[in-house]
């Protein structure tokens, strides 16, 4: 069994019209949710999953969806390469609900403009929402998004973000050619040797 | 015959280390971490490496006749991160992949009932 508590506004989602979102998640990971709709816990029963993975994978679309994602993009998760990652906006910014509100406006920027090539240059789905900002994707793509949403929360200029997201577009493309982990490590080796 | 094993993960952002044991937890059959498994640094706390220490264990879990295990999954917790990093469920799938019967899976990150404070004073880490 696992559990989690969500937003009550998030719950609606979680259950979806006419319960769709929770038999999707229920068909597709094979657990049981029960949902307590009054406080919004949730409770996971992963003991008739055929899949080991299959409670971990609804924990977390469960906790991507009330971490304000929508029903669609959080069922990328059911991807075994996918993982999800909350950072607490408080830890950089304080516990005042001004300068939480402040570094917010700074990760969403103008009409979404921040967030908007943050999701396209790095490939990854980010979320900001409360005090959390999320982010689903594969290893290097939370790896990059992640960076990038640090940088902003520590309050490097937007250009220097950018700069760094663009930099690091030739690293998801030399990781989409497949050579990821099997180049990398001779390379590794030859550095060594050479210094 | 059934014979029942713990894998203990501790899965950072930094690091993977898997540690197999009997179901007392008292007696470590077999280790394994990220760094013992790939070159970079860097990749230490990739799903890669993870996938790779995973594997090494359910070979060394076969060879002592363990064929079902109970898992214990854990992040830094304390004050730092409370989830686990991206390695965990990379692990827990090469455990499952290599054969090994998967029974429970339990999140064991100690939480803390509010202990020290977070390193990194209160400007924060400055590079």
């Amino acid at each position: 069994m696992h559990y989690i508590k969500v937003p009550k506004e998030r719950l609606a989602v979680v259950i979806g019209r006419k319960g769709s979102v929770k038999k999707e998640i229920e068909e597709r990971t094979g657990v049981r949710l029960y949902i307590d709709s009054k406080d919004g816990d949730i409770s996971i029963d992963e003991s008739e999953a055929e899949d080991p993975m299959g409670g971990l994978k609804a924990f977390n679309i469960v906790r991507a969806v009330g971490r304000g994602f929508s029903p669609e993009k959080a069922m990328r998760l059911i991807d075994d390469d996918v993982f999800l990652e909350v950072i607490d906006i408080r830890e950089f910014a304080g516990k005042r609900k001004n300068s939480v509100r402040r570094v917010r406006g700074r990760l969403i920027g103008t009409k979404g403009k921040t967030r908007r090539l943050i999701e396209e240059l790095s490939g990854a789905d980010v979320s900001v929402y409360g005090n959390t900002v999320s982010i689903i994707g594969d290893f290097l793509e939370i790896d990059i998004a992640r960076n990038a949403v640090t940088m902003l929360l520590s309050g490097s200029e937007h250009s220097t973000v950018y700069h760094y997201l663009e930099r690091r577009r030739m690293d998801i493309k030399i990781a989409e050619m497949g050579v990821y982990y099997e180049e990398k490590e001779p390379e590794e080796k030859t550095d060594g040797g050479s210094e | 015959m059934v014979k029942w094993g713990v894998a203990h993960i501790y899965a950072s952002h930094n690091n993977i280390i898997i540690t197999l044991t009997d179901i007392t937890g008292a007696e470590t059959l077999a280790k394994c971490s990220g760094g013992m498994v790939v070159k970079a640094d860097k990749d230490e706390g990739s799903p890669y490496a993870a996938m790779r220490a995973a594997e090494r264990i359910a070979e060394a879990a076969k060879e002592k006749g363990i064929n079902q295990i109970f898992v214990k999954v854990r992040a830094p917790g304390g004050n730092k991160s409370h989830s686990p990093g991206p390695g965990a469920q990379a692990a827990i799938r090469a455990l499952s992949r290599s054969g090994l019967r998967i029974g429970r899976i339990e999140d064991v990150t100690p939480i803390p009932h509010d202990g020290t404070k977070k390193k990194g004073g209160r400007r924060g880490r400055r590079v």
